[in-house]
């Protein structure tokens, strides 16, 4: 028997106060099945809005189910809150970290059921308590620090030793390798077995291929709301984990009909991050792609950041068409023609609660309403054709933001980014956490763009986008760009991930 | 996805979107048919007048709202406004026009202060006007000694009180001289028009213009209306500019409404009653949402409430217990609406 | 640990002894036991308020209600008093009164999410307004010998009052420190959402730090009433600002998570003290709202300020830090 059986889940779609609508054919869970055997690594798969998530809150207690049953050990439970998960031995790693940051590893760990002597804190206790967990788990953390003084893999760390602590025999994972840097994924994968060893079953969410066949037993593919099937570990196949991902087999993702020109539009000389780092020289001619590669954290955000004005950086000169640019502000630039899409479309791509009109409109309204009075139809003509060229899924242009899929809304602000007829456009990581249909059509259109003549710089994470869409590809580490790499010969996800970790650094 | 709109009717929406016209309605309608004397033309434009000056300080305070902001020096600047302007007329003789662009500016001055606090050295914002209203309190208590000035000069009087349309009186076609509504709005001061333009102007401040709509923006999102090429800086600061100067007018109308210019002419009451209109006006203490047409009924669900505490003759101190009450059904009603109930 | 908060107790018991040695050579008097009593003794009304608006202000809240709570408790203390109640039952009427109005912002805050300066500000005006209805606008006065006792009496030389601030401010550590629903009240100003998930009623813990907060406001409303044998309708208005200075200056940071209840007890000393000097140097109380209010700011400010740098420096490029993590 299974440890674990969730049985004809179903999750209607709601308003956006929660309230389940039923009366419709789409739903975010449509009758799913899934099932977890003791000591396994199940991997959960599927595009965006496909329902893992969901699938995964609903077993965490964070969302309640609206039809379904969950068996543990064939008894049915059923978890009302995260808490409750928990003391049935489900703990839930989110992709966001779940600490305070200012308190202690030890009061993280054993946030909400403190051990008490007489009723105070018993710390001595705890620390004692929590050394010995995250010596059994490899690491060699002193419980006192306070979270925030630690790496995100630490972070990590502390989040897993917290759910641990638990008793859990089920750990949620989701996407738990998406901030972390090569050597710290060895030491997760390497936690992974050592859970797996003690008879822990784990859930892995992951968009990351290569992931796969290096931790799970087995693979559940979940489609629109829909359980598809489930592969043992002798059957990973690439093409057929994709096929039944998007339902049909993976076409060429990536479009290169765009040639690059000769006029440097973006010059950077000797500019620093930090006082401290090496100063970093680079250039984007028109019409070519130029990516930037490197670790999540190696400085990437910071530089198109500081180039685009939004944060301080010391020293040097960036060219714009050849002429210096004597301030770097966000206002000044887009209004020079450089735009830059931010990788975190939530928190500063989007104005969630604004519709899809004014959010395509936010960028260009100093050039369709010059004269401060914003009269007529330009807005709304602008956001249709935009809403056209990206296949922007929608019910109308008044439809807010947060509302849309996580494809669609960024769509949205490439269509917003677009809409500043721009000569220069930045993007930071495009794709992130966007169904590979969307990814597709994203890439078509940053193709096309090129093509325009628009001068394009990306910064990457996903490796085969990187190579598969950029003319030249710098790498930058510890806030310097370390290499170029000029020739598409040279483009190996090997050669650029030696350039990425440091020859030094050591691959654990 | 089915489309969310349909699921609302026509009515449902009306009444998340103007919640504060139907307060109003309900309000007016009680106090019609239960308190007497209010439902008479005198008492409904005497109404109309007390709500006049109170609405120029809510549009200013209702542009800070959706900033996200706040300003709890509101009631403080106007008292130092009043001050200023009994003093510049009264004690140094300034004529009227020298005068009241000066206390604009200062006003002005006010405005640039709290935002580039709140701007700029990053302090929330009730924290930054809470500490500015105490300075400016102080300040305005030195400047008029703790002292009023009374009795006006009349140049500054005429700025409100002059009434432009009672000329048109006498050209009425007979029998409609004895129209006690034709008389009382030909008799309506200056200041109602004034205070009308006001909304008028803000209005299409607020909703058909860059600058509301980069507001809104800013006050939903900071860091994307920046990454946007917003000014939000000086977006930011200008619209405490904005706001202080309305204020300022604020204080210039109801020194020469109440004919008396003093320190505490407004006060932490006073802020409180603008920032319950602006709230039961519909206006998120969270930024991004604000309408002026609402804002309008908010203050004017506040001064019928205070028209009915003076007819009723109870307690004069209940009104303010009473606001506070208003205040909380409003946002008792905002959670409903959100659903958070 | 940065060294600006490794040093900030340090500091702030520098500027405490500064204010002293500067108060001492300048002002006349100020070093006179007399007047040093008389400090202390009017800053107890500051520290147990700030014992509880500390706590609002760890997580992520802050109480506007302060001033209409204290006046609102002296009242009514003030008006059972008169009405010959007797002292233990009126003081404990107040306490409770002020504890339910601590509640009802705290209910707002926790189960409708209004913002807590909202919140507060409007239970605050609500307060304030009601104090007047008490006796139309008019004080209370000539209270009973033992419950003036308490705000001016004293034992072995020290003020009534000090005691009781000694133990509001003991229990207020002890809450903060030693008991589990102190980790929790700074998580909360940490994360809330880790909090939830932990199975912890968060909104519980909101009402809790509101509840004190009104309770520790209407103990220093009645306090303030014993103090002055008298309670009016106004009284409790500048100790709004006072008590939000003093944990501002005891370094409780605006941004929650951060600030200990032992500061702003030398928060609440430092104000009292630079009031004391204005006063005995014959300041106007004009100009004293205007230092204060540009203390608040500043001290903020530059908090905010350092955070923003702080958190600067701490943006450290990745591959550097992999190797620190020795599995």
């Amino acid at each position: 028997m299974a440890l674990l059986e969730m049985k004809g889940i179903t999750k209607y779609i709601f308003d956006s106060y929660g309230v389940a609508i039923r009366n419709t054919t789409v739903k975010i869970l449509d009758k799913v099945d899934f099932s977890l055997e003791k000591g396994e690594v199940h991997i959960l798969v599927g595009e965006n809005g496909a329902g893992k998530s969901t699938l995964m809150k609903v077993l965490g207690g964070l969302i309640p189910p609206d039809e379904g049953e969950i068996l543990l050990d064939g008894k049915p439970v059923r978890p009302r809150s995260a808490r409750d998960a928990l003391d049935l031995g489900i703990g839930f790693i989110h992709q966001e970290l779940n600490l305070c940051g200012n308190l202690s590893v030890r009061d993280n760990i054993f946030m909400g059921r403190e051990l008490t002597h007489k009723g105070m804190k018993d710390g001595k206790e705890m620390r004692r308590r929590s050394e010995e967990l995250l010596k059994e788990m490899g690491v060699n953390i002193d419980p006192d620090t306070l979270v925030k003084n630690l790496s995100t893999a630490q972070q990590q760390i502390i989040e897993i030793a917290k759910v641990f602590s638990y008793d859990c025999r089920i750990i949620i994972m989701d996407e738990p390798t998406s901030s972390l840097t090569k050597t710290e994924i060895d030491i997760l994968f390497r936690l992974i077995h050592r859970l797996k060893a003690q008879g822990v079953s784990i859930i892995y969410i992951s968009h990351r291929l290569e992931e796969f066949e290096r931790v799970g037993d087995r693979l559940s593919v979940l489609r629109d709301g829909q359980y598809i099937g489930t592969l043992e570990k002798e059957a990973f196949h690439v093409d057929r984990i994709v096929s039944m991902m998007v339902g049909r087999a993976l076409g060429a993702m990536y479009e290169n009909t765009h040639v690059p020109g000769g006029e440097r539009v973006l010059e950077v000389r000797a500019l620093r991050l930090e006082p401290h780092t090496a100063p970093i020289s680079l250039h984007v001619n028109r019409g070519e792609i130029v990516g930037i590669g490197g670790l999540v954290g190696a400085g990437r955000t910071e530089l198109a950041k500081s180039i685009f004005g939004y944060r301080k950086s010391f020293g040097g000169q960036v060219l714009y068409n050849g002429n210096p640019l004597k301030k770097l502000d966000p206002a000044l630039l887009i209004r020079a023609g450089i735009i830059y899409l931010t990788e975190d479309r939530k928190t500063e791509g989007l104005i969630l609660d604004m519709g899809i009109r004014q959010n395509i409109s936010l960028a260009s309204l100093f050039r369709l309403f010059p004269r401060l009075f914003m009269f007529g139809h330009k807005e709304e003509e602008l956001a249709r054709d935009m809403v056209g060229r990206l296949n922007v899924v929608c019910n109308a242009l008044e439809q807010t933001a947060r509302t849309l899929s996580g494809g669609n809304q960024q769509k949205v602000v490439l269509g917003k980014c677009l809409a500043t007829q721009p000569k220069l456009l930045i993007l930071d990581e495009p794709t992130r956490g966007i169904d590979v249909g969307a990814k597709a059509e994203i890439y078509h259109m940053i193709d096309t763009i090129a093509r325009s003549g628009v001068a394009v710089l990306m910064i990457s994470s996903d490796m085969p986008e990187l190579i598969g869409m950029s003319d030249r590809i710098y790498v930058m580490r510890e806030g310097a760009i370390v290499v170029e790499i000029t020739e598409k010969a040279e483009m190996q996800q090997e050669t650029i991930l030696e350039h990425t970790i440091g020859r030094t650094g050591g691959v654990a | 996805m089915q489309k969310k709109d349909t699921l609302e009717t026509g009515w449902t929406r009306f009444l998340k979107e103007h919640g504060s016209i139907i307060f109003f309605a309900v309000l007016f309608l009680a106090a019609s048919l239960f308190v007497n004397n209010f439902f008479t033309v005198r008492n409904v434009f005497t109404v109309i007048k007390q709500a006049a000056v109170p609405l120029v300080a809510c549009m200013g305070l209702m542009l800070i709202l959706t900033t996200g902001g706040i300003d709890l020096s509101l009631g403080y600047t106007l008292g130092l406004c009043s001050v200023l302007l009994g003093m510049m007329t009264k004690r140094y003789g300034f004529p009227a026009w020298t005068a009241i662009p000066l206390t604009l500016c200062v006003g002005a001055a006010v405005g640039l202060l709290n935002g580039s606090i709140v701007q700029f050295l990053k302090v929330p914002a009730f924290i930054a006007t809470l500490g500015s209203g105490y300075v400016l309190f102080g300040i305005a208590q030195i400047f008029g000694k703790g002292d009023a000035f009374y009795q006006l000069p009349g140049d500054l009087l005429a700025f409100g009180t002059a009434r432009p349309l009672s000329g048109l009186m006498d050209k009425l076609p007979e029998g409609a001289g004895g129209n006690l509504f034709l008389d009382q709005f030909f008799k309506l001061p200056a200041y109602v028009y004034i205070a009308a333009l006001v909304a008028v102007i803000i209005f299409f401040l607020r909703h058909k213009t860059t600058y509301g709509r980069s507001l809104s923006a800013f006050g939903f999102n900071a860091a994307t209306a920046r990454l946007s090429g917003i000014r939000t800086a000086r977006l930011h600061v200008l619209t405490y500019v904005i706001s202080s100067t309305l204020v300022a007018l604020a204080a210039v109308l109801l020194t020469i409404r109440v004919d008396c210019a003093q320190s505490n002419l407004g006060g932490s009451n006073y802020t409180f009653e603008i920032v319950t209109a602006a709230v039961v006006g519909g206006t998120s203490l969270f930024g991004g949402v604000s309408s002026v047409v609402n804002c309008i009924f908010g203050v004017l669900v506040t001064k019928t409430l205070e028209n009915v505490v003076n007819l009723l003759a109870i307690n004069i101190y209940l009104f303010q217990p009473l606001m506070g009450l208003v205040i909380l059904l409003a946002i008792v009603l905002e959670a409903f609406k959100n659903r958070k109930l | 640990m940065h060294p600006a908060k490794k040093y900030r107790p340090a500091l702030t018991a520098l500027a405490v002894v500064a204010a002293f040695l500067i108060g001492g050579s300048f002002v006349p008097n100020f070093l006179n036991p007399a007047n040093f009593l008389n400090v202390i003794r009017q800053c107890s009304i500051i520290a147990i308020c700030a014992v509880g608006v500390t706590q609002v202000i760890v997580i992520k809240g802050i109480d506007l209600s302060v001033g209409g709570n204290v006046t609102f408790c002296g009242m009514l203390a003030g008006l059972l008093l008169g009405r010959g109640v007797p002292v233990p039952i009126a003081i404990l009427a107040a306490l409770a009164a002020g504890t339910a109005i601590g509640l009802v912002s705290g209910a707002l805050h926790a189960y409708l999410e209004v913002p807590a300066f909202v919140a507060t500000l409007v239970i605050g005006q609500i307060t304030q307004g009601a104090a007047y209805l008490f006796n139309n606008g008019r004080s209370f006065g000539s209270f009973p010998p033992a419950f003036v006792f308490l705000g001016n009496g004293s034992l072995l030389g020290v003020p009534v009052s000090d005691y009781i601030m000694v133990i509001f401010v003991l229990a207020g550590v002890f809450v903060t420190t030693k008991l589990p629903i102190g980790t929790r009240i700074y998580g909360l100003g940490g994360n809330e959402q880790v909090l939830k998930n932990s199975g912890i009623d968060t909104a519980k813990i909101k009402l809790f730090v509101f509840a004190v907060s009104g309770f520790c406001a209407a103990s220093a409303g009645v306090l303030l009433a014993a103090q002055l044998d008298t309670a009016h309708p106004t009284q409790g208005e500048p100790y709004q600002l006072d008590a939000i200075a003093a944990c501002i200056i005891g370094g409780v940071s605006m941004a929650g998570g951060e600030g200990k209840v032992i500061m702003s007890m030398v928060g609440a000393l430092i104000i009292q003290s630079i009031r004391n000097i204005l006063n005995l140097l014959a300041v106007h109380s004009f100009y004293q709202n205007i230092l204060v209010g540009v203390i608040i700011i500043g001290v903020v400010a530059i908090s905010m300020m350092t955070r923003a740098r702080r958190a600067n420096k701490t943006a450290q490029f990745a591959a550097a830090d992999a190797g620190a993590l020795k599995p």
